[in-house]
């Protein structure tokens, strides 16, 4: 591998490691208020795109602004989708049944995808599709970079919100100890709804930076849940720093794979990683104490 | 279903015995009567592939029911059996039916390793593991062209000589299908009253109490594991035999993994003939659907609303929620199996 191509693939796994981060986050969060592994999370992702790709080919407007209607409404559906569904769930059995629940969702949303829109590949093509920029001999599309630019923007606000606000607090208190934030008068129910909304706003964003760089199926979601399920659990489940990190190493790893293995073999790199992690170090790499016992 | 029956307990041990033995025999019987009594070789194909469902439900059923971990990823080891058996026929010449058992015998060797990774730790990353798995192998075997045949698919050898019609071929594998449920249920039926039957159940109950009191949880899931991904591996070898053709899109398919669960879920998980009913029930649907609608994505909208529903309002399945309304009929027998859950719900409502 040459030097240039070397950087080349470097960047690129930097750039998809930060969509990456973003969607694990996401999962986190899920996981971390409610101790469920959402599998419906992909599935959203890829109806965002969706929305972003069929609110372009209507409106012949950037698919950037379809972002200020599918934030706030995978924000009311995530929340909406706590409250009604998983917590109706009976909570000892709450890990595997909500499995069950949010894969049923996946499947339904797959399902209605190619039953709308049929299976046909789509792809949004925009002025600026095909231009990218050079910067010291490595040559970067411009919608990746505004596809990572998306990603990073909003990991920032997720970890403010997380850090700086109260309603942060109660989340991470949530997160933590469930029965102690009940005792200091934290409203868990709603955090964890909220929480859950928080997640699937990610979804919408991630949609929308995928719609512009990626041609989207009803059933891709499965090539994102794998690797967003392996990344969480490297990272250690329920930290979103463990995650993040997790997503850029093995994003840049899948990437720097690609050049000599091919893109099928390279995500292989993704399951590789899952292994590996749960047989000598089943918490993952960079959690907490929560990961332990899942 | 023999099993409805088990609510008359309370009116003698021996009539629920006459009542279980009579519709065991009558569920023979019918089995045995099928291929005569089917009107032409499609309804006889239907009934193949119900029973092959059947097959994989009752062995998913081995580790699900027992230790309540849900894999949703079971199609990996159908598919693995289905290769297994094609790719020894083929590289090595070897018998059909030993191919088949010994192909099944590797895929138990593969789900141990497969088994240390996941279930050391508890719930979610068994379910992680089982969904990687399946899509992992799909990409391998769609990408591995000089070995598996890759995405073009595989065909397999019939085990039959060419002398054997298709509707011959279609009634042998009907009985041969039908054995083999019958040992899995027999499996499932010695497990349940053996030490490892009680230590896996304990499991599925409260693991921490189960570990405390010296069940070695490990290997009890271990072995269930292994036991099931042995009898799923030989259901998908003996499917593939007599389908005759793998291609790694169907082999492993989550859907497939997903049949298996919505089948046992629905039936029941804790009884033996649950995945049976739950196969029979969703089998005769997805090929009605599958013929009168033609392959559209709407099965897939059935699929995800049904299974939504059985997990919110019937987690437990059919047969249960049947037998605990006729034991609330008659006064239910004074020591059964109580679930960790109706415990709890009990103790709620004592202190209440």
């Amino acid at each position: 591998m040459t030097g240039a191509l070397f950087a080349q693939s470097l960047v690129l796994g930097v750039l998809l490691g930060g969509l990456y981060a973003l969607l694990a986050a996401g999962l986190t969060l899920y996981f971390g208020v409610m101790r469920v592994v959402m599998i419906a999370h992909s599935a959203f992702l890829i109806l965002a795109a969706y929305l972003a790709w069929y609110f372009h080919e209507r409106t012949g407007i950037d698919p950037l602004l379809s972002l200020v209607v599918t934030v706030p409404l995978f924000f009311v559906v995530g929340y909406g989708m706590q409250r009604f569904l998983v917590s109706r769930l009976r909570p000892i059995t709450l890990t595997t049944m909500s499995v069950l629940l949010t894969f049923a969702v996946a499947l339904t949303i797959e399902g209605l995808l190619g039953f709308v829109w049929t299976g046909t590949q789509r792809r949004i093509q925009l002025g600026y599709s095909g231009t990218s920029i050079e910067v010291a001999g490595v040559s970067i599309a411009v919608v990746k970079l505004v596809a990572f630019g998306l990603a990073a923007l909003s990991l920032g606000a997720l970890y403010l919100i997380l850090r700086r606000t109260s309603f942060g607090r109660a989340l991470r208190a949530t997160t933590q100890h469930p029965e102690a934030a009940r005792l200091i008068g934290i409203d868990t129910d709603r955090v964890a709804g909220l929480g859950f909304g928080l997640g699937l706003a990610t979804a919408a964003v991630g949609g929308t930076a995928l719609a512009l760089d990626y041609t989207i199926y009803p059933s891709l979601h499965w090539h994102w849940i794998g690797p967003l399920m392996a990344i969480i659990v490297v990272g250690g489940l329920g930290s979103i720093p463990g995650a993040a990190i997790a997503a850029l190493l093995l994003g840049v790893a899948a990437s720097l794979l690609q050049v000599p293995l091919g893109t099928t073999w390279a995500q292989t790199v993704f399951y590789l990683a899952l292994f590996v992690t749960l047989m000598i170090r089943p918490q993952g790499f960079f959690g907490g104490r929560l990961a332990q016992r899942f | 279903m023999p099993n409805a029956s088990s609510g008359t307990r309370a009116s003698g041990p021996t009539t629920a015995r006459v009542v279980r033995t009579a519709a065991l025999l009558a569920l023979v019987v019918v089995v045995l009567l099928f291929p005569s009594l089917a009107p032409d070789p499609f309804i006889l194909s239907v009934g193949v592939v119900i029973l092959s469902y059947a097959v994989l439900a009752t062995s998913w059923n081995l580790v699900g029911g027992f230790t309540g971990y849900i894999s949703l990823g079971h199609a990996a080891y159908s598919g693995l059996g289905g290769y297994a058996t094609a790719l020894l026929i083929l590289r090595s010449g070897l018998n059909p039916w030993l191919a088949l058992v010994v192909g099944a015998l590797i895929v138990a060797l593969i789900a141990i390793p497969v088994g240390i990774a996941s279930l050391r730790v508890r719930g979610a990353s068994f379910v992680i593991v089982s969904i990687a798995l399946v899509l992992i192998l799909q990409l391998t075997f769609q990408s591995w062209h000089t070995f598996t045949g890759g995405s073009g698919g595989l065909r397999v050898p019939r085990p039959f000589g060419p002398d054997v019609l298709r509707p011959e071929q279609h009634e042998r594998f009907f009985y041969l299908h039908a054995v083999l449920l019958a040992l899995a249920l027999l499996t499932w039926w010695a497990i349940e009253r053996s030490r490892l039957g009680a230590g896996l159940k304990a499991i599925r109950e409260d693991e921490d109490k189960a570990q405390a009191l010296g069940v070695p949880t490990f290997a009890y899931k271990l072995t269930a594991l292994v036991t099931s991904a042995f009898f799923t591996a030989l259901g998908g070898g003996l499917y593939a035999l007599w389908f005759g053709y793998l291609d790694p899109i169907f082999q492993f398919s989550i859907l497939v993994g997903t049949y298996m669960v919505l089948m046992s879920l629905l039936g029941g998980v804790r009884s033996l003939f649950g995945p049976l009913l739950g196969a029979v029930v969703v089998g005769y649907a997805v090929e009605v659907f599958k013929s009168q609608y033609g392959d559209t994505q709407f099965h897939l909208v059935a699929t995800g609303i049904l299974l939504g529903l059985v997990v919110l309002f019937m987690p437990d399945g059919v047969i249960p929620a049947l037998t605990s309304f006729l034991n609330r009929r008659r006064r239910a027998a004074s020591i059964r199996e109580v679930s960790a859950e109706e415990l709890a719900r009990q103790r709620e409502e004592a202190t209440r």
